[in-house]
């Protein structure tokens, strides 16, 4: 049995800001897998669904997204 | 991603019916950011949006419809949607950005109407000499600060003719109390 694959979601530094990623990652770290990085002008989070399958990795990065993107309008912008 | 609508000019937009997902460029020379942050939170629960640059002078909306399918038809309507809420939020923006001066006018009036009254010790360390604001024609001075006081009438000493007075000669009521003189 193969282990699902990870997707990696790139977060424009300019656009998304740092701590709404973290938030993000926090609410979502029971449903899935999550490592996090840096880079020189995005934010870069590599996940897997815990529960088996490409649909479901799919989904909780959307998801994930989704929040992210939430929090930093609210937060007023990156 | 493939491209695209005949009534969308190219390389604007483009779907991918694989993903469910449509993308638009958007120009930020043209819609703020704040705008796109704007028409991006309202469609936070219709669909996925993801932002990123594809260029340094460039934005990217993708909108994925939260269903996992959809149609071309229901891809353009999505994407026709967006561009007219993000057309309202740039345009609403470049409203609050003119009226931005008024807007912090009447809030800071309403602010410093709220905290009451100056104390004494305000009072004391307030600059009253500064200059509150220009008079150039002179609207706030008094009538003698613009004209100059108006000179006094000359007093005449001739007779009235009244025959009611005393033996000087000083005119009086005729009752021995002396008017007020104003």
């Amino acid at each position: 049995m193969t282990e699902p694959a990870f997707i990696d979601l790139r977060f424009d530094r300019s656009l998304y800001a740092g701590p709404a990623i973290d938030e993000a990652v926090k609410v979502f770290a029971a449903h899935g897998e999550f490592h996090m990085s840096e880079e020189t002008d995005t934010w870069v989070v590599k996940l897997r669904a815990l529960r088996p399958g490409p649909a479901r990795t799919r989904r909780l990065a959307h998801e994930l997204a989704n929040y992210a993107l939430g929090l930093t309008v609210q937060r007023g912008g990156a | 991603m493939q491209s695209s609508y005949p009534d969308i000019p190219a390389g604007l937009v483009a779907h991918d019916l694989t993903d469910a997902a449509v993308e638009l460029r958007v120009d930020p020379a043209i819609y703020p950011l704040q705008a796109v942050y704007g028409a991006a939170y309202i469609f936070i629960d219709r669909c996925y949006v993801f932002l990123d640059r594809p260029a340094a002078d460039a934005l990217r909306v993708t909108l994925t419809a939260k269903s996992g399918q959809a149609d071309v038809g229901a891809l353009r309507a999505l994407i026709g949607e967006f561009a007219n809420e993000l057309i309202s939020c740039a345009w609403r923006h470049q409203i609050t950005q003119d009226n931005r001066v008024l807007l912090e006018t009447v809030t800071l009036q309403a602010i410093a109407g709220a905290m009451g009254p100056p104390s004494l010790d305000d009072l004391a360390s307030f600059d009253f000499s500064d200059q509150g604001f220009d008079d150039p024609l002179g609207i706030a001075m008094s009538w003698e600060e613009k004209h100059g006081k108006k000179p006094p009438p000359a007093t005449t000493s001739e007779p009235t003719g009244d025959t009611t007075g005393d033996t000087t000669g000083n005119p009086t009521s005729g009752h021995g109390v002396e008017e007020p003189t104003p």
